[in-house]
């Protein structure tokens, strides 16, 4: 009883398109790095998935990596998107836009 | 990754690990920890010191470098994950300079704002050791999280002036796209490990030249990791970030962005391409070639119209990208193999590397007078700084491709291998390349002729005070520069070196 | 039926029998407790204390850095677990591995705690 992988590999693409999709057209800025969660974890789920099939830890391993790579680079977001709202609350995307050119 | 397997099989075996060969990163680490530690030790009483500290321990991760690249021999560690030959030590030696270089940039510049804190240092060490390692990457995961220790710090350092609304914009802009970029080549990097089975870029290349690598899925896969890394270059239509982030990071950063993070992109895409990816020609050869038209042809075209000086480097260094990518775009059809491309493209870099840094340098010392960053306030530059005047005349002649300055080398290069493809579609780029260079005249001279022939605008004629560490770093690049254009065969000697190491 | 459908059935049987167990249990509540509603019984339950302000209320960004240095720290600690599984296997390898490791971690930690991250003000 088992669920044929090629459906986990769809759910990756699929879970990784939103996430894109998303992060290219929503103005929020926590939405955004949650759709950059959504990605990365397709990719994780894309790993985990060939790992099983081709039964090779090394897949796994790859997505301890990218877990913790990914923790420390939305954490640094965060920190950024903190410093900004502590100065301009509530700000979209669409109203940091001094540089232009 | 028998490290990995160990404990399945019962019996675990350490590695051997080769101290010499990583005794470049380990002195960058030690170092690391001890500008970090002296930093909350004397809590920002000791910038001077911290300072110091960084730069002496980047010159002293150059003498390790030094002495592989006297031994010569090709270390492989890791089972062909991490190596050190020829190839990564040129480029951990270009690392470590423009890491130097930025250092010289920086000190005066922090001294001068409010901002300064010890981390800018550790910030800058850590984003230099990322590229250290990238330099010897050979490996799906060591790749990623080379790129990330390069790219993490390097967002911080963007965003350094967090008072100022400019500076916001550059490091979110900057941090939106680098995440998605790292995102896209995540999941190109998955599919390929799904095809092939393997992260090591040697294996990969071999199973890829095998049966079933011609499936869609191989394709899709390398494209992704392609564009995940067009964005760290600055590629066209990935560029988007450049300009805005260049003008809002403090200009230092900028020069050391423009520069090392880019050549650093540069390191991973040849190791992916001419290693992993060598028998898959047919897909990005055409995708390198539509890259390298459009970040050229963009580029120039919109630095034309630009008025402030950062800006205009900005897209001059989107377009200088254009030109490096112009031998990926003709590898396949080398009658020396596609890894003779390489040779061009390091030697172009380092040249980049050197005319680049110092045109930054110059902004910098001008900038400490005029307090701005328009074109039209170095008019009548050379009334009051002819030495100034003379050097940036040197790095934007330099940058357009004049001799006999550094830069006309690294388009004689590639203009070469153009023809050395010789086929129609290398024919084609080359001419739109050469359109291109004439583009590129129009607006670095004017910038010439803007210090040498206009009034100055608000008749301020006071001499500018050049702080002793931006006269080292402008007299390093200026010397590179000149040197390199009168005798070419200093980086052509490297360039060589980089190609011959890595070809199987 | 196909298999995968089948290999959900069990999924759907358990669905309806948690559906079924939740809702006998409060219907019975429901029927058998005595029912007399007043203010304080619909106040918002703040461990006794009387709550303050809004439930809508947005929290300091204080929280944010806790948070922050907390997902940081957690997650770092996957590195950890393997080599505590396979502890003897390691040996005296993985012991300076790991040391090098949480050490540099600890700075971090340290560092924060300089930077008077941990103090709440």
């Amino acid at each position: 009883m088992s669920v044929d992988y090629s459906w986990y590999l769809f759910l990756g693409a699929a879970l990784f398109t939103i996430g894109a999709y998303g992060l290219l057209i929503r103005r929020n800025p926590l939405v955004m790095f949650m759709c950059i969660e959504l990605m990365l974890n397709a990719v994780n789920l894309t790993f985990v998935t060939f790992s099983r099939m081709l039964n090779d830890i090394g897949g796994q391993v790859v997505v301890f990596f990218v877990l913790v790579v990914a923790a420390a680079e939305v954490v640094v977001g965060l920190g950024i998107l903190v410093s900004i709202l502590r100065r301009r609350p509530s700000a979209t995307v669409d109203d940091i836009s001094a540089l232009k050119g | 990754m028998d490290v990995l397997s160990g404990p399945v099989a019962g019996v675990f075996r350490a590695p051997d690990v080769d101290y010499h060969a990583f005794a470049p990163e380990l002195v960058l680490v030690a170092v690391l920890v001890a500008v970090l530690v002296v930093d909350l030790v004397l809590e920002g009483r000791g910038r001077r010191l911290v300072g110091g500290l960084a730069g002496i321990g980047l010159l002293a991760a150059m003498v390790p470098v030094l002495t592989l690249a006297v031994d010569g021999a090709n270390r492989s560690m890791v089972g062909g994950a991490y190596v050190v030959d020829d190839f990564a030590l040129v480029f951990k030696g270009l690392f470590l300079i423009a890491g130097y270089v930025t250092m010289l940039l920086s000190s005066d510049y922090l001294a001068d704002d409010d901002y300064y804190e010890g981390e800018y240092y550790f910030l800058l060490l850590s984003s230099v050791l990322g590229m250290m390692v990238m330099a010897s990457s050979r490996d799906l995961i060591s790749i990623f999280v080379a790129l990330e220790l390069l790219s993490i710090p390097a967002y911080m350092l963007a965003g350094w002036r967090k008072r100022d609304l400019k500076g916001n914009e550059a490091t979110l802009k900057y941090y939106l796209l680098g995440v998605f970029a790292t995102g896209v080549m995540l999941y190109g990097m998955s599919l390929i490990f799904g095809i092939t089975g393997e992260t090591v870029l040697t294996e990969i290349g071999s199973k890829l030249q095998g049966p079933g690598a011609s499936l869609p899925l191989v394709s899709l896969g390398i494209v992704f990791v392609i564009v995940g890394f067009a964005f760290k270059i600055s590629a066209v239509p990935f560029h988007s970030w450049a300009p805005d982030t260049y003008e809002g990071a403090p200009t230092p950063i900028t020069a050391f962005l423009s520069v090392a993070s880019k050549a650093g992109g540069f390191v991973a895409l040849m190791q992916l391409v001419f290693i992993g990816f060598l028998g898959r020609d047919d897909v990005w050869q055409p995708m390198f070639w539509v890259l390298a038209a459009l970040t050229m042809t963009v580029g120039n075209l919109i630095a034309l119209r630009q008025t402030n000086i950062v800006r205009m480097l900005a897209y001059s260094s989107v377009a200088q990208a254009g030109y490096m990518l112009l031998p990926f775009a003709v590898a396949g059809d080398l009658a020396k193999g596609p890894g003779a491309a390489m040779g061009p493209m390091t030697t172009y870099l380092l040249i980049y590397a050197a005319m680049n840094l110092g045109a930054f340098a110059l902004v910098l010392a001008v900038a400490r007078k005029t307090r701005s960053g328009e074109i039209a306030s170095y008019g009548g530059l050379f009334e009051y700084a002819p030495g100034l005047t003379v050097l940036m005349s040197i790095f934007v002649f330099a940058l357009a491709g004049i001799p006999p300055l550094g830069g006309w080398y690294g388009k004689l290069v590639v203009f070469k291998t153009l023809l050395d493809a010789n086929t129609p579609w290398a024919i084609v780029l080359g001419v739109i390349a050469a359109v291109n260079s004439v583009i590129a005249l129009y607006y670095y001279a004017s910038v010439a002729r803007e210090m040498w022939m206009r009034p100055v605008p608000d008749g301020d004629t006071t001499p500018v005070r050049v702080p002793a560490g931006l006269t080292a770093a402008l007299s390093l690049c200026a010397v590179a520069t000149v040197v390199i254009g009168v005798y070419p065969q200093v980086v052509a000697r490297f360039g060589d070196l980089a190609v011959f190491s890595l070809l199987p | 039926m196909s298999e995968l459908l089948r290999a959900y059935l069990t999924v759907v049987v358990f669905l309806a029998a948690a559906g079924m167990l939740v809702g006998v249990s409060l219907g019975m509540g429901r029927l058998l407790r005595p029912k007399r509603p007043s203010a304080q019984k619909a106040m918002t339950y703040e461990s006794g204390v009387d709550p303050v302000g809004s439930i809508f209320g947005q929290s300091q960004v204080r929280y944010y850095i806790f948070a922050l240095l907390f997902v940081m720290f957690d997650v770092e600690a996957v590195f950890i677990f393997p080599w505590a599984l396979g502890l003897e296997v390691y040996g005296v390898f993985g012991l300076v591995e790991m040391t090098i490791f949480i050490v540099i971690l600890a700075l971090g930690l340290l560092y924060a705690w300089r930077k008077g991250v941990l103090r709440w003000v």
